[in-house]
């Protein structure tokens, strides 16, 4: 059975269910119903098998590859796939996040009926998943590529998918161009290998990776890292990020948010450590730097944002930020010799992929629920949604536990061991590389509590309070499928919390397949009852231990409250107004919330403010009528990146103009030069 | 015999090549393609009759079918139809343009080249001269502002490509050669239209009128 499931026709069958999704969407479209249960059905039935086989591929003693011999007519392209155990990792958080998001999509695409065409919605979401799934799967560079563009292409149609709003179009763009950006570094990086091993294969490559020279190397890596990076929305690549995953539908978005942009991180995971294995100390120290970096601006730029789904992008660049302090930690220590630091540091990284995956795409399908219920992603325009979306409530405080690394839930177990990675550093590398880990940590640390900071508002300002706007006064709890979506992963945020220890010793057997980790013994131990003890004692934490303490904790302060108010009459009155009645205006706005923390950070994020008066006699301007405050952040990297490099660009391309006479003669001319430069260059 | 008979041929089509670059009149430029293509089409009979191979017999028909035949109708139904007597001009005038034509040819006899021609293996001086027609059928299509001209310029190309392939022994297969009779049949019609619509819109045949199509 479980050869059957492993079996080219078991992984072919995972990658045909989301095929039939997607054509079956487009033969149905007509019916928008059908178009919606006939997509959405196939991604559920493909997830599920994906989830099921990717299990038995982590379980297997050896991987499953699978080869389709087109070298007769494609000579460089061999179509293999080869799934070891970092292939399975991913096959497995893709299909988890995609099960659920197909559940919730069921009842989420309703409201696009009569809008939007469901059937190329059904389509382009099947493709999306099933490119992600080849991406982690393919075994050749070229396989990769077309495996990355059918990804890439499929989620641009679904950002612009709703293309009535200009703004989404325009995010689509900018995530087209940058994509393709990233994807010119990629090819270069892969055309970089096959110049000095001669082959597109990984496991190729991987076998021959002493005759690229360390220069050449190096220039891969910063490729690579370009490429990737761009992808996963590294600080400063991430432009496109905050406005493409909130564009698209939001079961899209958790999809993008908490699944595709990891496709970047697994791809430096496979090349920095899998395909080269004996690498430079500097390379790991630079994934260390930009991903304290980007873990601190991520969560800086999220407590700016009023839009609730750009807030969550930013989060998610901050959680990226986090995954690459694990996986530099892990190429510092592989450069230094010291694997099981390493593995461990590959350990905290790939938990925290699979957390972020969870609690990320619980937090953007509630935000989703929400945004579908008030119309608007203004957090300004919610408030008192909790009475009237209570269950919708409580999974996004849920996630927002999770995220801001709250115990019992699984995000503080994977940022956990992500400090114990770093810590590990300090104790063990010399002192300039160590001085580096130092700084990670302060990085870290300050990133959990602004990201506690950052939810405290985003909860506050959507669910609590009273409504500040009419959509959020009459907005309604979510549909059935939407809120099993919901609740699934809210369960898994605390499953994966409360079974962190095995969850970690799995995710170890993952580690210990790449590269050379084999040889390496995890430094941490699991006791049977979850406890996580890291390097001999050095720390050590047990989940279902702080969560039995939360609850004795609450049990004792019910108590003690009980005790204490048993004899007290609750008296109900009015509450003194100063003659002024308490309405939604008195309230604390997000903006007003996050802007004291915004000062404190005000070198880096740049905040901007204008003021406006509007007078009741323009020329008199005695007696003001209405005025205006408008608070925001420059955006730095358009401003000094970007921007600078567009102009120079232009200024080149309108050089290169000159060339572009508009004469026939003279574009043979150029050829003519050309092909008798190349004929004597080819000679001599 | 059969050797110079050969040379003769590629000779004819080198000096076709040649005069297409001084010739005026648009009809006798059509008829010099013809020229150059009938010994072209000669040139793969004889390869046929002395490989006695049935398939490039064919191959044979079909390019004198297509290129004596049919586009010289075409350029004659074009023609006819616009009243283009005359070629549009050149850039170089005529004794700069033969300078030039010679220096193409004397690089082909040069060392640089001397790799290239040794794959002739005996046919060295016939290699030499198809290598000397790809060059000057490239200026032509540089040099001359016609339509037309330019037309009839990639087709010359395309010949001097076919002798340089039979005489370096890079013949392809017959149904390759096929394949490729027809593209040029394509080609021919695609082009004759464009060239068409061309005079439709800007009342003339001179590429350089497009020039106001740039942005």
């Amino acid at each position: 059975m479980i050869e059957a499931i492993l079996s080219s026709y078991g992984f072919g069958a995972l990658i045909a269910s989301f095929a039939i999704g997607a054509v079956g969407a487009l033969a149905l479209r007509k019916s928008d119903t059908a178009a919606n249960v006939w997509s959405n059905a196939f991604a559920v039935l493909g997830s599920a098998w994906g989830i099921v086989y990717a299990l038995l591929a982590v379980t297997a003693v050896s991987a499953p590859e699978y080869i389709v011999d087109a070298s007769a007519a494609f000579p460089l392209l061999s179509v293999s796939f080869h799934i070891d155990k970092l292939s399975a990792f991913f096959i497995f958080v893709i299909s988890l996040i995609a099960f659920l998001c197909s559940i919730y999509g069921m009842g989420y695409v309703r409201h696009f009926y009569k809008k939007y065409n469901i059937g190329s919605l059904g389509f382009f979401y099947n493709f999306f998943i099933a490119g992600m799934l080849l991406v982690v799967s393919a075994s050749n560079a070229l396989v990769f590529l077309i495996a990355w563009e059918i990804m890439s292409v499929a989620s641009y149609f679904l950002v612009v998918y709703e293309r009535n709003d200009h703004r989404n179009v325009r995010a689509g763009f900018l995530y087209f161009v940058m994509t393709h950006i990233g994807t010119a570094f990629i090819l270069l990086a892969f055309l970089v290998m096959y110049k000095f091993t001669g082959s597109f294969q990984f496991a190729a490559i991987a076998h021959n990776i002493a005759s690229i020279p360390p220069f050449a190397a190096s220039v891969v890596f910063v490729l690579a890292l370009a490429g990737f990076g761009t992808k996963a929305g590294i600080i400063p690549l991430h432009i496109w990020l905050p406005d493409a995953h909130p564009a698209a539908p939001s079961h899209v978005s958790a999809l993008m948010s908490g699944v595709m942009i990891k496709t970047g991180i697994y791809m430096m995971i496979k090349i920095f450590l899998d395909v080269f294995t004996d690498i430079p100390l500097w390379w790991g120290l630079t994934v260390l730097v930009l991903g304290a970096v980007s873990s601190l601006l991520g969560v800086l730029y999220a407590l700016t944002e009023h839009d609730l789904k750009r807030l969550l992008a930013y989060h998610s660049i901050e959680n990226i930020g986090i995954i690459l302090l694990g996986v530099g930690s892990a190429m510092v220590f592989s450069s230094s010799g010291m694997l099981p630091l390493a593995a461990l540091g590959i350990v905290a990284a790939l938990f925290h992929t699979l957390n972020h995956a969870t609690f990320k795409s619980l937090l953007f399908l509630s935000a989703g629920a929400v945004v579908s219920a008030t119309h608007t992603r203004n957090i300004e325009e919610y408030g008192g949604l909790i009475k009237r979306m209570p269950q919708t409530a409580f999974f996004f405080l849920i996630g927002s536990m999770a995220i801001s690394a709250l115990p019992p839930f699984n995000g503080f177990f994977s940022e956990w061991l992500t400090f114990q990675a770093l810590f590990g550093g300090i104790l063990a590398l010399p002192s300039a590389a160590s001085w580096i880990f130092v700084l990670a940590v302060g990085a870290l640390a300050l990133t959990g509590g602004l990201a506690l900071a950052c939810f405290v508002k985003a909860v506050g300002a959507v669910f609590l309070a009273r409504p500040r706007s009419e959509e959020a006064r009459h907005a309604k709890e979510s549909s059935f499928s939407m809120r099993t979506g919901m609740a699934f992963l809210a369960l898994l945020a605390l499953v994966f919390g409360v079974f962190s220890g095995s969850v970690s010793l799995t995710i170890g057997r993952v580690a210990r397949d790449i590269g050379k980790f084999g040889a390496a013994e995890l430094p941490f131990a699991v006791s049977p009852l979850e406890q996580i003890s890291v390097q001999n004692g050095f720390a050590s934490a047990s989940a279902p231990a702080i969560a039995m303490m939360f609850i004795v904790a609450a049990c004792i302060a019910a108590l003690g409250l009980r005790a204490a108010y048993r004899k007290q009459k609750v008296v109900i009155g009015e509450t003194w107004d100063c003659g002024t009645p308490p309405t939604s205006r008195a309230e604390i706005t997000a903006t007003a919330f996050s802007r004291s923390i915004i000062m404190i950070f005000k070198g880096i994020l740049k905040p901007t403010k204008q003021t406006g008066i509007e007078y009741r006699d323009a020329t008199a301007r005695y007696f003001p009528k209405a005025r205006t405050i408008t608070l925001g952040i420059s955006d730095i990297y358009r401003a000094y990146l970007y921007e600078p490099l567009q102009v120079a660009l232009t200024k080149f391309s309108e050089r290169v103009k000159t060339i572009q006479s508009g004469n026939i003669n003279a574009y043979v001319l150029y050829i003519f030069v050309a092909l008798l430069v190349l004929l004597v260059y080819v000679i001599l | 015999m059969e050797h110079l008979f050969v040379q003769l041929l590629i000779v004819i089509m080198f000096l076709a090549a040649v005069f297409l670059h001084v010739v005026k009149k648009n009809s006798t430029a059509a008829v010099l393609y013809c020229a150059q293509s009938a010994a072209m089409a000669t040139i793969l009979l004889a390869a046929s009759i002395e490989a006695d191979s049935r398939p490039l017999l064919f191959v044979a028909l079909a390019t004198f079918a297509v290129k004596t035949l049919i586009a010289p109708l075409f350029f004659a139904h074009l023609i006819k139809r616009h009243q283009l007597k005359f070629s549009a001009s050149t850039y170089l005038s005529v004794p700069l343009t033969l300078i030039a034509v010679a220096a193409l040819t004397a690089l082909t006899r040069s060392h640089i080249f001397a790799p290239l021609v040794a794959l002739g293996n005996g046919r060295e001086g016939m290699l030499s001269l198809a290598l000397a027609m790809m060059l000057i059928s490239l200026f032509l299509i540089v040099n001359r502002k016609g339509a037309i001209s330019q037309m009839i310029g990639i087709l010359s190309l395309e010949n001097s490509i076919v002798a340089f392939a039979v005489f370096a022994g890079l013949e392809q297969a017959p149904g390759l050669q096929m394949g490729i009779m027809f593209d040029i049949l394509v080609w021919v019609v695609v082009a004759t239209v464009f060239t068409s619509m061309m005079y439709k819109q800007f009342g003339s045949l001179d590429v350089t009128a497009m020039q106001r199509l740039k942005e």
